[in-house]
């Protein structure tokens, strides 16, 4: 048998942050979270969009920053989509190490940083459901999920726990059907065709209703490009 | 056939199967009006996600977090992004495919280097180096085994220091049968010698896995050749160059797997 060491590694030197840089960071996060979450309309110190324009120059330290601002978010709809605590922090983390890469690929002028962060974490919280789905329907009928929520369970937990009144209020508008559909594919990470198996109407009408759908909580909302 | 414009909905909730999203970016390629609606529906589909409640993740991802961030490469920006979303092509002017996904305002950076990216992110996710743009095919090929033992269901990996310097984390899957070794910071060899992988069993029973010489920036991922069994210890030798039969040297570093 052969032996060699095998030793944990110890904690680099860019994670012993200076305290009173972590303090000011706190402070700077404190006053500048409102912002993002639109709820003060005050003018933030630095906005994500600054932090992420420093973080595609290699800046980690703005990156660790915009984690501490972002990170509930993407983890909390994760966590909504995928359940799956352990699974969550993996794509979580694989969310963050893309932003990281992509940072200098960010372009400001077309939309907000966090728009671009809840994207790609939609995007790839969605991509997980679909690759685990995939090894999964290897074995067994194609179909719908049978580890994931049911519709009763998504549309109940989405009715309690969407925080902002302006979106319940906006999903209040669409008809049944649309709401229904918005939310298993949002909310629950269902494609059209398990929405389609799930709702018992055609895929063609699933995307209908996700559209108009759509546009309807884009004009409740005031969203323009 | 189905209509784009009926699925614009569908993409912004990234509920469309995989060729669809395809077929579904070629048409806003030609379709400006598409394009805006996307960019809309996509604004809105964030709204949704503001929505959700925040979760506080636990302390520790940050902190892995930040490490990996340490060693990981960003991308270089796109170059051909000049025109905004929603500019019209240029007469003549053929697009390529990294541009005109590029035009579609989210998924230009996310699509166009998901293949790539997915590799590099699940490599980097271990807090290893892999180069930027993995250039070589030879690279891209090691790339996607790696990304595939770590896709596994039973992957698992371990990291550790290599004696001389640098950490090597050793992933590795049984469902597969296959093993692969991400090296960091290793140092380079006299000549006349090279670095020799081993899988030895639970009777200390050695067999060859194949060899390697560092990159100059002491990076290294390779995929072990051979086949993996339950309980099986990895590790690396310093042999002579070409490799010998059974280890000869002292292990530089050694993983347990069972």
């Amino acid at each position: 048998m052969i032996r060699g060491p095998a030793t944990q590694r110890p904690a680099p030197d860019h994670l012993n942050f200076d305290p009173a840089l972590t303090r000011w960071y706190d402070m700077l996060s404190t006053v500048t979270r409102n912002r993002d979450e639109e709820v003060d309309g005050s003018t933030p110190l630095v906005t994500s969009e600054d932090l992420l324009a420093r973080v595609a120059q290699g800046d980690r330290e703005a990156f660790a920053e915009l984690y501490d601002r972002t990170a509930s978010r993407v983890f909390g709809l994760v966590k909504r989509l995928l359940r799956d605590h352990a699974q969550s922090e993996e794509v979580t983390q694989e969310i963050f190490l893309e932003i990281w890469q992509n940072a200098p690929r960010y372009e400001p002028s077309k939309g907000g940083a966090i728009s671009w962060m809840l994207t790609m974490t939609h995007r790839r919280a969605v991509d997980r459901i679909r690759s685990a789905q995939a090894s999964h329907d290897r074995d067994t009928r194609i179909g719908i999920r049978d580890y994931s929520p049911g519709f009763d369970t998504v549309a109940e937990d989405v009715e309690v726990l969407i925080e902002s009144e302006r979106v319940k209020i906006a999903m209040g508008r669409l008809t049944e059907l649309q709401r229904q559909a918005v939310t298993l594919a949002y909310f629950g990470g269902y494609s059209h065709s398990e929405v389609s198996a799930m709702l018992k109407v055609p895929i063609g009408t699933v995307k209908t209703r996700l559209r108009d759908g759509m546009i309807r909580l884009r004009d409740e909302l005031g969203v323009t490009s | 056939m189905n209509d784009p414009q009926n699925e614009s909905g569908a993409y912004a909730l990234n509920a469309l199967g995989e060729a669809e999203r395809r077929d579904f970016e070629a048409a806003m390629r030609e379709s400006e009006q598409l394009r805006d609606e996307v960019t809309e529906l996509t604004d809105t589909a964030v709204e949704l996600g503001m929505s959700v409640p925040a979760v506080e993740p636990p302390a520790s991802l940050r902190a892995s977090i930040l490490d990996a961030v340490a060693s990981t490469p960003q991308l270089p920006p796109v170059a051909d992004t000049g025109a905004p979303a929603g500019a019209d092509t240029p007469a003549g002017a053929e697009p390529g495919p990294a541009e005109l996904k590029a035009r579609s305002r989210w998924s230009g950076s996310l699509v166009r280097i998901a293949s790539v990216a997915a590799a590099v992110v699940l490599i980097a996710a271990l807090g290893l180096t892999v180069r930027a743009g993995l250039q070589a095919q030879s690279d891209l090929t090691t790339a996607s085994q790696i990304n595939q033992i770590q896709a596994a269901s039973d992957s698992a990996h371990q990291t550790v220091d290599i004696s001389g310097g640098g950490t090597a984390t050793v992933v590795w899957s049984l469902e597969l049968q296959r093993a692969a070794v991400l090296i960091d910071g290793i140092k380079g060899l006299p000549a006349g010698s090279t670095y020799e992988l081993w899988y030895m069993d639970d009777a200390g029973s050695a067999t060859p896995a194949g060899t390697f010489e560092p990159a100059e920036d002491g990076r290294r991922s390779i995929v072990l050749s051979g086949v993996m069994n339950a309980g099986d210890t990895i590790g690396v030798t310093v042999e002579p160059a070409g490799g010998s039969p059974a280890p000869t040297g002292e292990p530089i570093f050694v993983v347990e797997t069972a």
